[in-house]
């Protein structure tokens, strides 16, 4: 990731939502993306040169920008209309991004469209976050990695947070997804957390039916 | 036989789609099934082996052309529909309600910071009679602000017109049934007049009153009674014991007349007749069980 004096910042063309530049780089903010905020809470799950991510959440393309300034190529998934119109303005100027309109609790309706990949970030305002994350597990290339934000008040507004991210983490086991490592996004998101997930192939397949 | 958005694999070979031309790719990824079971993760290798593209460049390039089309296909499809503006006329609404009851709100403290003896105690100040009492006031900026009221509670008229006409055009059944306001907010709530003729009548009685319905299936509190429909004077005028009753019939009706709407879109007097019957019957204090 680039750093320039403790402040992350992205490297490609500005302006896209009156962002900061600092000294020519693209100010990423860490409370206004989730993406942002793991970086600064020690995230080491870089976004590498050369590698693909899928996005679940992708909004109005605010932290997509950024995403899309350091890999490769980005799968962005949104169903939602106004959002939409936003990304698509977005991925207009980016020619590495690939915006889906589809419902990511149903990725079937994309998969012939996105081939694996090697990152997995999902930021969806979903009850069954952990479910939505199973059913990505195919999309992801061996040693691949998955970042998962739980907002853990679109589980359950009522229930502590830190059982709900416990909970969360019940449901991956056995997905062929492991849980390395619960990030929270304090002070810069209350309630979310990261969770640090890695392809796990020891169970080699089954995790699409077992997802339901 | 798995099939991706360039070609077809069966038995290890690859057919590739031709032509490549975005439109007639989007409309062969409409014909294939979505089936997560019987998915099998590819790469972009396999549409180079296919023969489809030759570089990576390319692959990326096309694909997204691809996306982008449909995409802008779907959010052309969505802005089409006549709901749209009815659902936003609906908002603007709201919004103006809130915007003149803002304004007047604080105009009338100031014009009683300046006048001791001006209470809002058995004035029945709303509407254009804040108007009347701002306009008199000794301060230049108070009239102003009364002007401007005014202004907006013309604008809101004329809307309120509007969003009726649009109502008893698009939904003639519900609006005859709960009045054009009503009818929209509830379009609005279900997200189009497609999911709304779908709703089954529970969920029309309790649309937009989300909070209380999750907060009863979570920790038991009663149920709500109405969401919406609660705005409609028959509903919230019925006594107190009498308003779920009424709520749940004229919920009944409503997700017949959203049918109605939907595949006649013409208004059906006789059902209208007997609908309406059976709202006054539930809201009646004669004939209760």
């Amino acid at each position: 990731m680039i750093w320039i004096e403790g402040v992350l910042v992205s490297r490609g063309e500005g302006g896209v939502y009156g962002e900061r530049m600092l000294s020519g780089h693209r100010v990423w903010d860490p409370y206004r993306s989730k993406l942002s905020a793991y970086y600064y809470r020690g995230g080491e799950r870089d976004l590498l040169p050369g590698s693909k991510v899928l996005y679940l959440g992708a909004a109005h393309g605010t932290t997509v920008s950024h995403v899309s300034d350091y890999v490769e190529v980005v799968y962005a998934v949104e169903n939602a209309y106004t959002p939409m119109r936003d990304l698509l303005a977005v991925a207009a100027r980016r020619k590495n991004i690939i915006p889906l309109f589809a419902d990511a609790t149903d990725p079937a309706c994309y998969a012939p469209l996105v081939e694996q990949v090697d990152l997995l970030f999902q930021d969806v305002a979903h009850p069954d976050q952990a479910r939505i994350a199973r059913r990505h597990v195919p999309f992801l290339a061996r040693g691949g990695t998955a970042l998962v934000v739980i907002k853990a008040r679109s589980v359950d507004a009522r229930k502590d947070p830190a059982d709900v991210v416990a909970g969360a983490c019940g449901e991956l086991e056995g997905s062929g997804l492991r849980v390395d490592r619960v990030l929270w996004l304090e002070p810069y998101h209350r309630d979310h957390a990261v969770l640090e997930c890695l392809r796990d192939d020891t169970p080699p397949q089954g995790s699409a039916q077992k997802g339901r | 036989m798995p099939s991706y958005w360039f070609g077809d694999v069966s038995g290890g070979r690859c057919t590739p789609v031709a032509p490549r031309e975005p439109a007639h790719l989007s409309r062969r990824l409409d014909t294939l099934a979505c089936d997560m079971a019987a998915y099998v993760p590819f790469s972009w290798e396999m549409a180079r082996d296919c023969g489809f593209v030759s570089t990576r460049g390319e692959y990326i390039r096309i694909l997204r052309d691809l996306c982008m089309l449909r995409a802008e296909e779907v959010l052309a499809q969505v802005a089409a529909r006549p709901e749209q503006e009815l659902i936003q006329m609906v908002h603007m609404r709201d919004q103006l309600d809130e915007v003149i009851n803002h304004l007047s709100e604080k105009a009338l403290e100031w014009h009683a910071a300046r006048s001791p003896g001006f209470s809002r105690k058995y004035r029945a100040l709303r509407g254009s009679r804040v108007a009347i009492v701002l306009g008199g006031s000794g301060n230049v900026h108070i009239r102003n602000v009364g002007a401007g009221i005014e202004h907006l509670a013309a604008i809101r008229r004329d809307l309120n017109r509007d969003i009726e006409k649009a109502a008893r055009a698009l939904l003639p059944n519900c609006t005859a049934l709960v009045g054009g306001i009503v009818a929209a907010r509830l379009l609005s709530e279900a997200g189009g007049l497609v999911p709304l003729s779908r709703l089954p009548a529970g969920t029309i009685q309790v649309l937009g009153a989300r909070t209380a319905l999750f907060f009863h299936l979570t920790s038991g509190t009663p149920p709500p009674k109405h969401g919406i429909i609660y705005q409609h004077r028959r509903v919230h005028r019925a006594s107190r014991e009498r308003r779920g009753r009424v709520a749940r019939v004229l919920a009944a009706k409503l997700a017949i007349a959203a049918r109605i709407d939907l595949y006649r879109g013409a208004p059906d007097e006789k059902f209208l007749a007997l609908a309406q019957a059976a709202v006054e019957r539930a809201g009646g204090l004669h004939d209760m069980d």
